[in-house]
Parts: structure tokens; C-alpha cells; sequence
């Protein structure tokens, strides 16, 4: 009798007890943002550009599509439309002195250099790529699939975004305006009828004068909308906001901190023999007596051990061209296009000074630093002034570089490779890296508009591939 | 009923669930099962060998035989912090089981043999799972192998000692962050050594009063088998089949109970054990090859737990009696330092149970736990990963004994 009545206690228990734990605490909500239909206007990082290429996965897995599909959890359409280039290897396109010249994205393979040494390293995908198949991937219109959500473009700048028939001259653009030779990049983001907008612009602004080496001009922050930085912003974040009822504008990050600028060692000369180091220092006496002469500071010195590479600087401003050259200072950077068989074998940094375009000098860093700070106090005053989301990129680049950060277990610095932040162009990001510009994006939307947009595991999303 | 012992123990499958504090368990008699898992203060008969040696020569019989197991269904529910995204374990059935012999020698001695599984955990996350690069599943156990001696002074007060013998191992999968399948398996086995002393008191006719102290077993594994999967361009700097070594420590316990038999049908008890959890301060792994790149020292910081017991006991009759009882554990897990490798929280427990004495020399042990781990927020700040987590376990229990 009282076994029976156990029993049914313990089987009530059991049937009442045995439904799992389940938790449900959070809600996604919009708050007083309108995430229904989300327009990505940028660049190269909005575009989803990665390993040096423009490539279907990689714009798949950049930050704006990450946000979109994270939107639709809080009133977004679940429409995000990207200009899909045709392949996995992408197409990059790069002046040469010959000409245009394509490329396929950069994937981990072997090469050997010039001493026979072969090593792990980022090589080209496709090593000779069919130059017409690439041209046609690249300029064959995609129109006719719009409109797109996604109309980051890479290489744009601030100004590029008003400018009528820019899509004749940047053919990532071209591939998508319904008229390139007239059509104005921001017009595209009004085919969307976007209620939600990202802006991340400003770094190619830096970004050309850094990646080029000082060639390239630092935009202007006077001029008309279309040369200037500030009038140019203002006209955008103007056109969107007419078009938008609310967004998150981000502002530059600290570029210089990048795997770009930081892989290639100042002094990666090492010298090891005696004879070497008297032969060197024998062959830049002439210039050292030319520079005490002078009454200059610098001078040419080797050692045993590692020792900065001989630069040519024509900041310098010695009326004898040959003379405008110096050993780097360690906090000068080099970067990481230097072709490192001419430092091998070539005596680049030695016997050949480096050319400028693979330096970045004090002086250099300087301005970019200035640009930078000046281009991103506007962007904040911007932000506040429209109502916008702000996201600070420039302190989590900071932050990656100097601390590191891990997040769901994966640690992340600006080493390059290693550091699962940087693609193998060591300046856009990896899919992990996205990820984590991604949940940056939404904490700044959910602060800013009281949105509880779910953020996204990182540990979903991949590193750098290795074969 | 020999056959039938061997048959169960070798048909166990021997792994347990977290479903308390930190990886113990404490289903060492399925009477004590039923009665909020309190055994210090009682004599208990065989089973005491585990919950206070002291109490054994206080055995009513000459010779006792108890055997019995558990069933551990356990779930953890997990949700991300700041995202919708939820996570439930997998987790196979835990099994702990025990099984004591024991006899008495003249009026003060009693002998005994206990083998028994206090800790263990198993943990089964989708190996898939957002935290991937954390845990992806575990399993650890340990048997604890314990021969025992017990002698009372007089009638009223009793010593015991066992000296253990500890069979463990440890297996463990986790993500690599490199593209692709990347991961490792981690294998190994321990033994070690380790005492339970106790004393029992009795104070006045209907009192009792017990205490008992396990030591700390320090499980070292040394030559484990580590197996990478890598991709090949690796290879030639990470080896794929790798040895390390590692230590986990198995808390020492201290219990001290009272019991009263409030009347000839009602017992009460008692009881409040000191975990000694803040041994586990990091758990290091070592690798026999590439250290430098995979040695790895990971912060647990675990802190003493106390956990209150209480039981209670009616006899209807000679041949039968109910029991309940209750415990609140907390996790010994600080909120910064959780993992979800071992995800214990504060937890609230209740125990039911009666025992069916068909004859003078054989009984029947039912019992059944619920546990229900508190929903909160936790954080491996190392790894930077966190969220809610909550838990709750069924366990049904079955023991038997024979005695004469």
C-alpha cells in the first residue's frame, strides 16, 4: 500500500522533473532603432575584402552580413543582397608599371626564396592567373541582381561616395552601378529604402598615404564636398540620415597598429661575420664624412648582430638626391609588401636603400597619427550631432595591439597570421576578426538606440586557413 | 548472488555526472541517498567504511554485504551572454556505484573492504558548441578502493581507518583554433593514495554524534596520451601523438553530523561537511614534446564549500521505512573562473527514500535525489566566455545488502 504510494510520488517527480533546463532570458529588440532594412556603406572592410582580394566567402563572412543575419533576430528583413563576385580566389586588380595586372586572393602555401629556403608563407592562390577570366570576373555586371544592401566598395574614399560615374573608375563599383559612367555610390543606398545604415569610411582616407608609403596625398580636411574630409562626411551622414531613421557610423582605427605596418622587423639585417660589418662600415664612411660635413646628424653604422636597413628618405631635403638616405629608427615601420628576396640576396637596406614606398617614417606616422585623430573627432562630433551610433575602433585596435583580447576562447592580437584578427593582406580581416567587429557594432547599437540585438560567437566563424 | 555482483559491477559503465559541487559525488549508500546524503552520525552498518570508518564496529551484524548504484540524468542548460544563443549538454548516464563488505570481530573490532566512487563528472557539450575552444566534452573517475578498520572503546565510542587506493583517469576533447577539425584528445589514468579516518560518538541513549575526515587524493597523470589532429602544414611543429602529464586534486572532506532518534519510529539527523575545494587553485598541463608551445597553466581558484545536511527517517515497521531529506551545496566555482568543463552551481537538493526489509538478512534501498542547480551568470574570464547556466539532475537509486 504505502510502496504503491511511493512509487507514484517518485513516478509524478520523475514525468514532472525530467523536461530539461532550458534558459530563455534574452529578448531580441530593435529598441528605438529600425533594423528592418539595414544598408552597409563603406569600404574594402565593409565590402567583406580579405587575403588581399575581393572573394565570395570573404564577403559572405564580413562584419555587414554578420549584422544582417544578427538584425533579423530584432525586426530585420533577413535581406541583406551582396554584389557577389563569381569565385573563391576573387579578383584584385593592381597598376603596374606595365599595366593593370590581376590578382586571386592570397592563401598559406610553400614558397622558397631566393636562398632556397622554403618556408610556410602567403602566396597567390592561383600563382598565374588567366588575366582575361579575371578581367571579365571582375568587370562583368551584376546590376541587374540589385539593389544590394552591401555597397561597400574597396579603395573608396569619403569623397568617392558623392562622386557622379565613380563606377568607371573603380571596378568593384562598376560591377554593380546600373549606370557606372553616372551614378553616384551613395545613390545606391536609397534603393534599399534603408531604415538602418552603417558608415565606415575615413580609411582609405589615411589608409592610401600609409599603404602607399607617404605617396599617396592624406585627404584634405577643407575642401568641398567631394574634396575636403569634413564637407564630404557631412554630405554623406546628411544623405543617410534623409534616407534612414537610425545607424552606427565607426570611425578609423589605428592603422599604423596593423599586422600591415608591425610584421616586418626595422632591423632585420643580421650580420655575422666581421668582414661584412668592416666592409659596410668602410663603404658609408664617405657618407658619414659627407653628413658631419653637412653638420647633420645622421650617420651609417654597422655592427655585428641585427641592424636597422639603410632607407631612402627624401624628407631628408640634402639638394644631393644619393645622400637623402639614413638607417631607420627603430619605431619606423616597414611594411609588409617589401619584397624580402631583394633584402635577402638583393642588399636591399645594405648596399640599396629601401625605397620609400615600403617605409613609413617618424615624420610619416606623424601626420597619419594627426590625420587620424582630427578625421575621428569630426566623426564623433558627427555622431552626436546626427543622433548616431558611434563605434570606437580606434581604441580596440589600440587595445588588440598593445593588450590583445580574447573572446569565446580565442585570443586576438595584430600579429600577423597568429593573431586570427588580420587576413594575410595583414590589413582586412579575417572571418574571426569580422566577428568581433561585428559584436562591436551591435554593443554600440544596443547602448546607443536600447536594442538588445543578440551578438554573434566568434568561435563560429574561421581564422586564417592553413593547408 | 555472486554472479550477479560481478555482472553489475563489470556492466558498469563507470562515469559520473556533475550534479553538485565541483566534480564530487557523494552516492556512496543508497540509504544515506534518501536521507539528504547524511551518514557521518549514523551507524550505518557496512556503508559507514565510506561516511565515518568510526561508526563500522558499531555494526549490528556479523557480516554485512551492500551493493548498490545510481543513476545520474543530468542536464546544463547554457545561454550566452548577451546573444539568444543556448546550449544544452548531452550527457550519458553517470553511474556511481559502491559495494562494502564488511564483518566484525569479537565486540570491538569490525574489518572491511569499500569500493566506492566519490568524484567524477562527465560532461557532453555539442562538439560544435560555442565554447568549443574551451571544452567540448569530458569525462573523469575515479574508484576508490578502501580496506578498513574499526574499533570501539566501549559502547559509546568508536575509531575507524581506511587507507584508499585510487583508480582514475581523465578524457577530454577540445577545439584548436585552427581552421578545419582541429582539436585535441587528452588520456590518461591515475592512481594514487589517500586515508578516511572517523569517530563516533555516543553521548546519551538516543544521540549520536559523528565526525570524518577524507583526505585529499592527488590525481597525477603522468604520460597521458595527448592526440592532435592538425593541419598537416603543422605537423612538422606540433607532434599529433604527444604525451602530457597533469594533476587534479580530489578534495579532502570534513563531515561532522548529529543524529537523534526523536522517538522509536523517528530518526533526524544532521550534518555539515567542510570541502576543502581550494586545493584546485590551477589545473597545468605539461606536454613531453613542443611544451613551450602547449604547456598551459589555467586558472580554476576554487573555493571551500560548506554544504548543511538534513535527514529524516520513519519506520512504519521492522520491514519497512521512509525517508527525506534535503542539502544546499554551493559551487565551490568563483564567477569569474567557471568553466564550462565543470559547471557547478549552488544547488538545492531533495532526497527521497524507503528500504524494504523482506527478511532478517536482506533489504532493499530506494532512493531518489532532484537536484536543482540556481540559474547564474558565470564567466571563465581567461577565455573570455560566459553566460547563464542552470542545471538539474534525477537520480534514482537502488542498493541492496545481506547480512547475518
Amino acid at each position: 500500500m504505502k510502496t504503491k504510494y511511493f512509487l507514484y510520488v517518485v513516478t509524478v517527480l520523475f514525468l514532472v522533473s525530467s523536461c530539461k533546463p532550458e534558459i530563455n532570458d534574452f529578448t531580441p529588440e530593435s529598441g528605438s532603432a529600425d533594423l528592418t532594412s539595414y544598408v552597409a556603406v563603406g569600404n574594402s572592410l565593409t565590402a567583406g575584402y580579405a587575403d588581399a582580394s575581393l572573394y565570395a566567402s570573404g564577403q559572405k563572412s564580413g562584419f555587414a552580413s554578420i549584422l544582417a543575419q544578427q538584425f533579423a533576430y530584432a525586426g530585420g528583413n533577413g535581406t541583406f543582397k551582396i554584389p557577389m563576385m563569381p569565385t573563391e580566389d576573387g579578383v584584385s586588380p593592381r597598376v603596374t608599371p606595365t599595366g593593370l595586372y590581376f590578382t586571386t586572393k592570397l592563401v598559406i602555401g610553400y614558397s622558397t626564396d631566393c636562398l632556397g629556403n622554403t618556408s610556410l608563407a602567403p602566396v597567390p592562390a592561383d600563382p598565374n592567373p588567366d588575366q582575361a577570366k579575371l578581367a571579365q570576373e571582375l568587370t562583368t555586371s551584376v546590376a541587374a541582381e540589385g539593389p544590394f544592401n552591401n555597397i561597400g566598395v574597396p579603395g573608396v574614399k569619403v569623397g568617392h561616395l558623392l562622386a557622379p560615374g565613380l563606377g568607371t573608375l573603380n571596378p568593384y563599383y562598376g560591377r554593380f552601378a546600373e549606370n557606372p559612367q553616372t551614378d553616384a555610390l551613395i545613390g545606391e543606398a536609397a534603393k534599399v529604402n534603408p531604415t538602418f545604415f552603417t558608415l565606415w569610411i575615413g580609411n582609405n582616407d589615411v589608409l592610401g598615404y600609409a599603404t602607399s608609403g607617404g605617396l599617396e596625398a592624406i585627404t584634405p580636411m577643407e575642401g568641398p564636398a567631394g574634396v575636403g574630409f569634413a564637407a564630404s562626411y557631412t554630405a554623406v551622414v546628411q544623405q543617410l540620415t534623409s534616407m534612414a531613421s537610425s545607424g552606427a557610423i565607426a570611425n578609423i582605427p589605428a592603422i599604423t597598429s596593423a599586422a600591415f605596418f608591425t610584421t616586418v622587423p626595422y632591423n632585420p639585417i643580421v650580420l655575422s661575420e666581421q668582414a661584412m660589418v668592416d666592409a659596410l662600415n668602410a663603404a658609408y664612411a664617405p657618407y658619414n664624412g659627407a653628413m658631419a660635413q653637412l653638420k647633420l646628424p645622421y650617420r651609417i653604422k654597422w655592427k655585428l648582430g641585427a641592424n636597422p636597413m639603410v632607407i631612402a628618405d627624401a624628407d631628408m631635403g640634402i639638394p644631393v638626391p644619393q645622400l637623402n638616405i639614413r638607417q631607420i629608427e627603430k619605431g619606423e615601420l616597414v611594411l609588409l609588401t617589401i619584397p624580402q628576396d631583394s633584402i635577402k640576396c638583393a642588399f636591399w637596406g645594405t648596399q640599396k636603400p629601401i625605397p620609400n614606398q615600403y617605409i613609413l617614417t617618424s615624420k610619416e606616422i606623424k601626420k597619419i597619427e594627426n590625420a587620424t585623430d582630427v578625421f575621428n573627432k569630426f566623426i564623433k562630433d558627427k555622431a552626436v550631432e546626427y543622433d548616431l551610433a558611434l563605434v570606437d575602433f580606434n581604441s580596440l585596435m589600440v587595445t588588440i595591439a598593445t593588450k590583445g583580447l580574447v573572446f569565446d576562447g580565442i585570443p586576438f592580437s595584430s600579429a600577423f597570421i597568429t593573431g586570427n584578427l588580420f587576413s594575410l593582406d595583414g590589413i582586412h580581416l579575417t572571418p574571426q576578426g569580422n566577428a568581433v567587429v561585428a559584436n562591436y557594432f551591435i554593443d554600440a547599437i544596443n547602448a546607443k538606440y536600447n536594442a538588445n540585438v543578440p551578438k554573434v560567437n566568434i568561435s563560429d566563424y574561421a581564422p586564417v586557413v592553413l593547408p | 548472488m555472486r554472479k550477479f555482483t560481478l555482472l553489475l559491477l563489470s556492466s558498469v559503465f563507470i562515469s559520473m555526472t556533475v550534479f553538485a559541487g565541483g566534480y564530487q559525488v557523494r552516492l556512496q549508500g543508497n540509504k544515506q541517498n534518501g536521507f539528504g546524503l547524511v551518514g557521518t552520525p549514523l551507524s550505518a552498518g557496512a556503508s559507514s567504511m565510506f561516511y565515518n570508518p568510526g561508526a563500522l564496529s558499531f555494526m549490528k551484524n556479523k557480516f554485512e554485504i551492500e551493493l548498490g548504484a545510481s543513476a545520474i540524468l543530468s542536464n546544463v542548460a547554457f545561454q550566452k551572454n548577451g546573444s539568444n544563443y543556448q546550449a544544452q549538454t548531452d550527457n550519458p548516464l553517470g553511474t556511481p556505484f559502491y559495494f562494502y563488505v564488511a564483518g566484525k570481530i569479537g565486540k570491538m573490532f569490525a574489518l572491511g573492504l569499500a569500493v566506492y566512487t566519490p568524484y567524477g563528472s562527465t560532461t557532453k557539450w555539442d562538439s560544435n558548441w560555442a565554447g568549443k575552444y574551451l571544452i567540448q566534452d569530458i569525462s573523469l573517475s575515479a574508484i576508490f578502493i578502501q580496506p578498513t578498520i574499526s574499533f570501539n572503546f566501549n559502547d559509546k565510542f568508536g575509531i575507524g581507518a581506511g587507507f584508499i587506493y585510487t583508480i582514475g583517469s581523465v578524457e577530454l576533447n577540445k577545439a584548436i583554433n585552427y581552421s578545419g577539425d582541429a582539436g585535441v584528445n587528452l588520456n590518461g589514468s591515475a592512481n594514487s593514495f589517500g586515508y578516511n579516518i572517523g569517530i563516533f560518538f555516543k553521548p546519551a541513549e538516543r544521540w549520536n554524534i559523528g565526525l570524518d575526515y577524507r583526505s585529499k587524493v592527488n590525481m597525477s597523470v603522468e604520460g597521458g596520451d595527448a592526440t592532435f589532429v592538425l593541419p598537416s602544414s603543422l605537423q612538422g611543429t606540433l607532434p599529433t601523438n604527444n604525451k602530457f602529464s597533469a594533476e587534479l586534486p580530489l578534495p579532502a572532506n570534513l563531515d561532522l553530523g548529529v543524529a537523534v532518534q526523536a522517538t522509536d519510529k523517528l530518526l533526524i539527523a544532521i550534518e555539515f561537511d567542510w570541502v576543502f575545494w581550494s586545493t584546485y587553485d590551477t589545473l597545468s598541463f605539461k606536454f613531453e614534446q613542443a611544451g613551450e608551445l602547449l604547456d598551459s597553466d589555467n586558472p580554476r581558484k576554487y573555493r571551500d564549500t560548506f554544504i548543511p545536511r538534513i535527514g529524516i527517517q520513519y519506520a512504519f515497521s521492522e520491514k519497512f521505512e521512509i525517508r527525506g531529506g534535503a542539502y544546499y551545496d554551493t559551487s565551490p566555482a568563483s564567477d569569474n573562473y567557471f568553466t564550462p568543463e565543470t559547471v557547478t552551481l549552488n544547488t538545492f537538493a531533495y532526497t527521497l527514500g524507503f528500504s524494504w526489509n523482506p527478511s532478517k538478512h536482506f533489504s532493499l534501498d530506494f532512493s531518489f535525489l532532484q537536484t536543482f542547480g540556481l540559474k547564474s551568470d558565470k564567466t571563465y574570464k581567461p577565455d573570455n566566455f560566459g553566460g547563464t547556466y542552470q542545471t538539474s539532475a534525477l537520480v534514482p537509486g537502488l542498493g541492496l545488502s545481506y547480512k547475518f
